[in-house]
């Protein structure tokens, strides 16, 4: 069982180095680091930008196999993602800023695979009641809204609150307030900032859950170690749980490695929306300011989210499904 | 099929070329058969849902291509009287910053979005079904590299690598298509694959083969042709998914550039004054989730009605 983890957990970092790699080249081949000094007055020729790179491995005309060969062993042996094309050094940048983002992905991808799991069993178990039509007509209202347009809708909302309501805790901008001190007026200041950005991700993920569970759940509630389980009089409630819904949840945990890049995809427009400095919108920031290495590391970042992801799924998947166990 | 056995079977007498029963069942086998095609829109039609997604759709292709004869406003006129003017007799849909009329806008960008999103699904079903049954049919080594590829994709946040490659390439819209068909056709190649597995040990694909039937003509001949309902209700669907990226990738800037517009533009346009004029975020916000929420119900009724097992189609009941 650990060496199924253990092997699964290689594979995983095999992915992550090729996925960065390619994203360097693929950066230094789309990305131009020159147009930065472009528009600098007075005007510097095209040398004097050339050498103005070259301490930062983004000169283009070094060859991009020296290039990439000099960060990749900057990476690996002093993991010192390089500079930006103005020389602002990306490692100061992506601290802070990857805690943020795990911090709003985290809590998004399990509130979302609890209450999608929850609501899908919920409804499985009532098929055509009331409480399944109308969480399904609305979970597919949902699962078509473009997230941009969701992340508004939250902040319109938000505001309508704050406004009517009299509420103050709702924060529509930033992921935290200047000048707060102390330890635990600072987690409550970030939790409070909190709210908003991973409500929205999560009403974008949920959905996935819901839909699936429902018709995975629905699958094996015909099947007939469920009705075995009913006939040695376990409840209804108690075969779903304990023999139904085990094995319903199988291939739901093999999902969640391939949602995470979705919910980064969700975390790049939700924290653009609500102005967190988190890495979805640096990954903006750097693609618009040409940064090659800042750019390859958010994919660094994303990738190990992902994977990151996929091997907790692995390890789930261990525990919920004998057959990987035996084998 | 099953009422034409009913109906021949109570008469019981031995069937014989010239006796009555065959005769007089006649009439009744001509009225339940249907062409395929006619079958197809009648299980579709009982799908109540799906006939309101169609009718949803008609309308904004309808608004796509006539609307701008409504107006005597082009969306790249400014109405420098009217700058983020609330909707108004004039300006139907109010103006933004620079005085464009949201109405000539909105249309415009429906058009570009339609446009973008039908492209890139019918090349992405087309790419997708020819990689995935051809890994499913030749099998063996280029099987197992085309799936490691598609995982590969599948899992590296493709998005990033979208809007990489189109912040250089894309302003033009006709690249964007390209970028967004090269990095969108996995899932879809994934599911033809798994469904493809099953097919090439059907006998039709076997007697093809013996009889010298080159590789690519079975492809193209014998599986692509049998997985028909599953191209369609993918083109359907990708319609969807495709609307939803490139409204990100030109919200965050990267899809469509600022002399085009497309809604994802517009909603980037109204993002920042949303209390202030929240017109410019409700119309095409709107417009957005209606095109998205008719496909989708298009490509569930669809599915239902292509399905020849589904329960849904050929009984009464509602999904």
């Amino acid at each position: 069982m650990v060496r199924h983890v253990i092997r699964k957990a290689a594979g995983w970092l095999l992915m992550i180095v090729v996925a960065t790699n390619a994203t360097y080249f693929l950066a230094s081949w789309f990305l131009d680091p020159r147009s930065n000094y472009r528009d600098l007055r007075p005007v510097r020729s095209e040398d004097q930008i050339d050498r103005a790179l070259a301490p930062y491995h983004l000169d283009p005309r070094e060859p991009l196999v020296h290039r990439w060969w000099d960060w990749l062993t900057s990476v690996t042996l002093h993991f010192d993602w390089g500079r930006s094309p103005t020389g602002v050094s990306v490692n100061g940048e992506i601290g802070y800023r990857a805690l943020v983002s795990a911090e709003l992905v985290t809590l998004a991808t399990v509130l979302s695979v609890v209450i999608g799991v929850a609501l899908g069993v919920y409804t499985a178990a009532r098929q055509y009641g009331w409480a399944d039509r109308f969480s399904q007509a609305v979970s597919i209202l949902v699962f078509n809204v473009p997230a941009s347009v969701a992340a508004l809708l939250v902040v319109f909302v938000a505001i309508w609150l704050n406004q009517h309501a009299g509420l103050r805790f709702l924060y529509v901008a930033g992921e935290n307030s200047p000048g707060v001190e102390g330890l635990l007026p600072t987690i409550a200041d970030r939790l409070l900032h909190l709210i908003l950005p991973t409500a929205s991700l999560t009403l974008m993920g949920y959905v996935g859950y819901h839909l699936t569970q429902r018709s995975l759940l629905l699958d094996t509630l015909g099947a007939d170690f469920v009705r075995t389980a009913r006939a040695t009089g376990l409840t209804r409630a108690q075969a779903i749980r304990r023999h139904a819904l085990r094995t319903a949840l199988i291939p739901t945990a093999a999902s969640v490695a391939f949602s995470v890049p979705a919910v980064f995809t969700g975390a790049v427009i939700t924290e653009s929306v609500f102005a967190w400095n988190g890495m979805g919108r640096y990954f903006v920031q750097t693609i618009s300011k040409n940064d090659v290495h800042g750019t390859v590391a958010t994919a660094a970042f994303a990738a190990t989210l992902t994977a990151v992801g996929a091997i907790l799924a692995d390890i789930a998947t261990v525990f919920l499904d004998p057959r990987v166990r035996v084998s | 099929m099953s009422t034409d056995a009913r109906a021949g079977a109570p008469s019981g007498a031995p069937v014989r070329p010239d006796a009555e029963p065959p005769r007089a069942a006649r009439p009744a086998r001509e009225h339940a058969h249907l062409g395929l095609g006619r079958l197809y829109a009648r299980r579709f039609a009982r799908n109540r849902l799906a006939v309101a997604g169609a009718v949803i759709l008609a309308l904004l292709v309808l608004f796509a291509a006539l609307g701008g004869h409504l107006t005597r406003y082009a969306y790249t006129d400014a109405d420098f009287t009217a700058l983020t003017a609330p909707p108004s007799g004039v300006h139907w849909f109010g103006t933004n910053q620079g005085g464009n009329d949201v109405y000539a806008c909105a249309v415009h960008g429906l058009q570009r979005s339609l446009t973008i999103a039908v492209s890139v699904s019918v090349l992405t079903v087309v790419l997708a079904a020819v990689i995935g049954s051809g890994a499913a049919y030749f099998g063996g080594r280029v099987e197992r590299a085309t799936l490691a590829v598609i995982h590969f994709l599948l899992v590296v946040p493709s998005f990033l690598i979208l809007a990489l490659v189109s912040h250089r390439l894309a302003g033009d819209w006709r690249v964007l298509i390209i970028v967004l068909t090269v990095f969108g056709w996995m899932s879809t190649a994934r599911v033809i694959w798994a469904v493809s597995t099953s097919l090439r040990e059907r006998d039709y694909v076997k007697a093809a083969e013996f009889m010298g039937v080159g590789p690519l003509r079975v492809i193209l001949r014998h599986l692509i042709p049998n997985l028909g309902s599953l191209l369609i209700v993918n083109l359907t669907l990708g319609v969807v998914a495709t609307v939803l990226s490139e409204t990100a990738l030109s919200f965050l800037g990267f899809g469509v550039q600022t002399p085009d517009v497309s809604l994802g533009t517009m909603l980037a346009d109204g993002a920042t004054t949303l209390t202030s004029a929240p017109w410019l975020f409700a119309f095409p916000a709107g417009l957005l989730v209606l095109l998205t929420v008719s496909m989708t119900l298009i490509g569930d009724g669809l599915r239902d009605a292509l399905d020849p097992t589904s329960a849904t189609g050929s009984a009464g009941g509602r999904r």
